[in-house]
């Protein structure tokens, strides 16, 4: 159970240098797969409707790599998703204006101050947080050797709210090792999320400048 | 669990380097794991059970703490895994032989008075939901589950995505009423609103979605009568979506109501009803439709926006019928600078008392909150201001059309106090109808209504309302004695001291009488003693007021103690009577130690300290010393200016004392310029005949005959 000791200097990187290459498929690939879902809820959060949000997602994306290819993209001036969020941000604004004063349609009103930055980066880093952890998840049960026993009755335990007992029961474990089991799964969860912010430089709580804060729930 | 400090529980942050070698997961080995685990969910449950002696160790032992904090901290992060994941990975099998067929329960998500509410699993399906149990809601005959069964299918086929999908129903093995919803992980709309710090904008356009959401149900004949925060959850995506709907019921089917009408606990009892409209309180369900759902909205509203709820202060149920029915909300904006007009009066509409007032539908509220989003006019405003600053200049201004709304104002509070803490609901509800069944008499009395009312004076007003509040409050003789109390003191307040006399008079022998029975308390008796006593010095029986007061003093110092606001009041009020006596010596003495009381008293407000020194500058004025009198006076009125409006009478009243030791001075033009402010202001307030304008005038004809 030794904390993960990741080499930053080497991962960080990585990803995002294979996006000059347009050859690299696979760069492309990863980052499209991790952006475009946080990109699309925010947009939606931020009023837009369903159609409005995949295309702000599209076009912030390729907007992005355009910068970051043209090397705008500055990270000491800022994170990963503060720049997206202030692209994002100019798509939304343009779909507003182009709808202009007319009611766009019922029940997908702004639900965020376009011109307050500090709640339009609270939307992004929920949404990012949500696939992060979704990510995560998915790594876990497809991707790792965790006991499969285990995976399941941390599953029984947190996606059922099944109570220790029931699960012990259940699976034929005492409760002891059920709490284990759950240990276990928390840990690596833990690590996995750790390792997948670290691929984009996404530490969590980093949204203003350096004033670093933990998010919680995840151990430093 | 007796005895055991659950705050040992929620420790200061620890290392987690302890932790980093997996035998100490056990902590210190004192106790088992899963007790250290099931403390680490008491963090968030208090239900948990947490081991004996467990607290206490925890505040000794780092290790055990730190453990603790550890799976509390590894909890709250699998919870928020849990809510991320798009969909729950396969289940294990499950048999059918819970409390619900067809069901799996899994855990408690929440429990209230009338029911709890699961975590739970359609077999069929393998559909999770949310399965929600009234407990003790049995019913009391088939035609009541045919009916209950019936509802909840129309309930169940509202399909919006700001309503709560309500599956299917039933009754359990244990004869409970129960139903299916759809699962919604997600915060209760006052604690996301708070939590995320959200903008008056943000909030309007969460209202706009809910306004859908309520208007589709609307349209299809669903009320839903018990809007709250309670029952609006913001779900994940930020939507907002309404539970329960159409399940309330307000025809005494207490089984059926999730707002617990018939709750004992006079709090969650008035917590309830500060969502209601004011028609739902009147008893008459056919007098309820749709728009009482505009109006709990609008209190929800009103509290996102500003953090409380329109009228908080109520301290009984009656208060509150009286504050929601006459009472006008402070504008939202009030409260929280940032929100603007338009939304102040989008709130404000949906608060009007008078259903036909508000907006005609949910759309049209939708509507008006799309508007405002997106900087267009919004349709209510023409209407609506008018109408509320009208609403509101009437409420001070005392003319006769003035003092139907301030005195059923007064009037509903006063009625409240005779019925707050009813006891049992049968005398609760027995109050209700008393209440609106002179509502509905003093309605009809109003000078604002057609009934040959347009001519009728004030004192004609009061006059029928006592006469209507005695045939209607035959039976409720406590409720009664209230109301004619109140009705004197308004008369008081017109200088009507006749009819103040026998409204008073009349409270206060009634009273007594019940006070004998043991049916009064004596604050209320005091209250009664009081006011009659100030009745006995407008008409200068100064040895009868003395008594009233003296006897008042009495019961409030046993019941309030002697610092208390109402015991130094009427400790006051005997001051000025002694004054009156011309028992100077022992009134200065008196004024003295109130002065000094009040000092140590909290929150003595700042006018009760002006009539102090107003009191003793009397005196000064009486025994020749004009300069002191003059300097009394005018630092009364710089105190009571801060309070009072510019032309309260109270200011009239102040100026004329200090026009009056002017003259006495020789400093004539300051006299006649103060005495014409004061005889502008009592004119305007008191009207030209009453006494202290007549006063004031005569000091005026002296001033100009001194310097024309």
């Amino acid at each position: 159970m030794d904390a993960p000791r990741l080499d930053l200097d080497r991962t960080t990187t990585a990803l995002l240098t294979g996006l000059f290459d347009p050859r690299n498929a696979a760069a492309w690939e990863a980052f499209d797969r991790r952006y475009r879902p946080i990109l699309v809820g925010f947009a939606r959060n931020c009023g837009a409707r369903d159609n409005d949000a995949a295309e702000i997602a599209q076009e912030t994306i390729v907007r992005f790599v355009e910068e970051y290819r043209a090397g705008k993209y500055d990270r000491s001036r800022g994170r990963l998703g503060a720049w997206l969020v202030t692209i994002a941000r100019y798509r939304l604004l343009d779909i507003r204006r182009r709808a202009g004063t007319a009611r766009i349609t019922s029940g997908e009103r702004a639900m965020v101050d376009l011109d307050d930055e500090r709640s339009l980066g609270a939307t992004y880093e929920a949404q990012r947080r949500q696939s992060l952890l979704r990510e995560a998840l998915e790594e876990l049960r497809t991707n790792t050797r965790t006991d499969p026993r285990t995976v399941k009755a941390f599953e029984m335990l947190v996606y059922h709210g099944l109570s220790t007992q029931v699960v012990a029961e259940q699976m034929a474990m005492s409760t002891h090792d059920v709490y284990l089991a759950k240990s276990r799964v928390a840990a690596k969860l833990r690590e996995i999320v750790l390792r997948l912010e670290s691929e984009y430089e996404e530490a969590p709580g980093e949204w203003e400048g350096s004033d670093a804060r933990p998010s919680a729930g995840l151990a430093p | 669990m007796g005895g055991f400090r659950r705050e040992a529980l929620s420790g200061t942050r620890s290392v987690r380097d302890e932790l980093s070698s997996p035998h100490l997961e056990g902590g210190c080995g004192r106790f088992g794991r899963d007790d250290l685990e099931l403390a680490a969910i008491a963090r968030t449950d208090p239900e948990a059970p947490v081991a004996a002696g467990l607290c206490d160790h925890l505040t000794e032992c780092l290790i055990c703490r730190t453990v603790v904090e550890r799976f509390a901290a590894d909890n709250a992060f699998l919870q928020e895994c849990a809510h991320a994941a798009p969909k729950a990975p396969q289940r294990p099998e499950r048999s059918d032989d819970g409390p619900i067929p067809g069901y799996h329960l899994g855990q408690e998500i929440h429990r209230g008075a009338q029911g709890a509410v699961f975590r739970a699993e359609q077999l069929a399906t393998r559909r999770v939901c949310a399965v929600k149990m009234l407990l003790g809601g049995r019913f009391a005959g088939e035609r009541e589950r045919i009916r209950f069964e019936r509802e909840v299918e129309v309930v169940a086929r509202l399909r919006h995505p700001s309503i709560v999908t309500l599956y299917e129903s039933g009754v359990s093995r244990r004869d409970e009423p129960w139903f299916a919803m759809e699962l919604v992980d997600g915060e209760r709309l006052d604690e996301y609103v708070r939590a995320h710090a959200c903008t008056p904008r943000a909030i309007a356009a969460l209202f706009q979605r809910l306004a859908d959401g309520i208007a589709y149900a609307h349209r299809r004949g669903v009320i839903h009568r018990d809007l709250k925060p309670g029952n609006i959850v913001v779900d994940g995506d930020g939507v907002p979506r309404v539970l329960d709907f159409g399940l309330a019921r307000d025809d005494g089917d207490a089984a059926f109501r999730p707002s617990a009408v018939g709750t004992t606990i006079a709090g969650e009892f008035l917590g309830t009803f500060a969502y209601a409209a004011p028609e739902q309180l009147g008893g008459d369900p056919t007098a309820i439709d749709s728009r009482c759902d505009l109006y709990a909205l609008g209190v929800v509203l009103y509290q996102c926006l500003t953090g409380k709820r329109p009228f908080e202060g109520a301290r009984s149920i009656g208060e509150l019928v009286g504050q929601k029915t006459h009472g006008v909300a402070d504008r939202p904006s009030a409260h929280n600078p940032a929100v603007d007009r338009d939304l102040d009066v989008i709130t404000l509409r949906l608060l009007e008392a008078d259903p036909a007032r508000r907006y005609e539908t949910a759309d049209a509220l939708a509507e008006d909150l799309a508007r405002a989003l997106d900087g267009r006019p919004i349709l209510a405003r023409e209407a609506s201001l008018s109408y509320v600053v009208s609403k509101i200049i009437r409420r001070h201004w005392l003319a006769s059309g003035a003092a139907a709304a301030l005195l059923l104002t007064i009037i509903g509070a006063s009625i409240a106090l005779a019925f707050a803490y009813a006891k049992a609901d049968r005398e609760r509800v027995r109050s209700e109808r008393t209440l609106s069944s002179f509502r509905e008499a003093v309605g009809s009395a109003s000078p604002e209504s057609a009934a040959g009312g347009a001519g009728l004076t004030v004192e004609e007003f009061l006059e029928l309302i006592e006469q209507n509040a005695e045939a209607a409050l035959a039976n409720e003789p406590a409720v009664l004695a209230g109301v004619l109390d109140t009705i004197g003191i308004v008369h008081l307040g017109f200088e009507d001291i006749a009819r103040a006399e026998a409204s008073l008079g009349a409270a206060l022998a009634s009273r007594r009488e019940l006070h004998a029975q043991g049916a009064c308390s004596d604050g209320e008796l005091a209250e009664s003693l009081h006011n009659v006593g100030r009745v006995r010095i407008l008409k200068a029986e100064l040895d009868l007021a003395e008594a009233a007061y003296r006897e008042a003093i009495a019961l409030r110092t046993n019941t309030y103690g002697t610092r208390d606001v109402r015991t130094l009041l009427s400790w006051r009020h005997l001051a000025s009577c002694l004054r009156r006596q011309k028992k100077l010596g022992e009134a200065t003495s008196l004024y003295n130690w109130i002065e000094l009381e009040a000092q140590r008293t909290e929150n003595y407000p700042a006018l009760e300290m002006a009539a102090i020194i107003n009191g003793r500058a009397f005196i000064d004025a009486a025994e020749g010393r004009h300069e002191m009198a003059l300097s009394g006076y005018s630092k009364a009125l710089d105190t009571i200016r801060t309070e009072l409006a510019v032309d309260d009478y109270r200011i009239g009243r102040s100026l004329f004392n200090i026009a009056s030791m002017e003259e006495r001075l020789g400093r004539t033009t300051d006299a006649i310029a103060n005495a014409q402010q004061a005889r502008e202001i009592l004119l305007l307030r008191k009207g030209g005949d009453a006494a202290t304008v007549v006063q004031v005038e005569t000091l005026l004809t002296r001033l100009r005959t001194v310097q024309p």
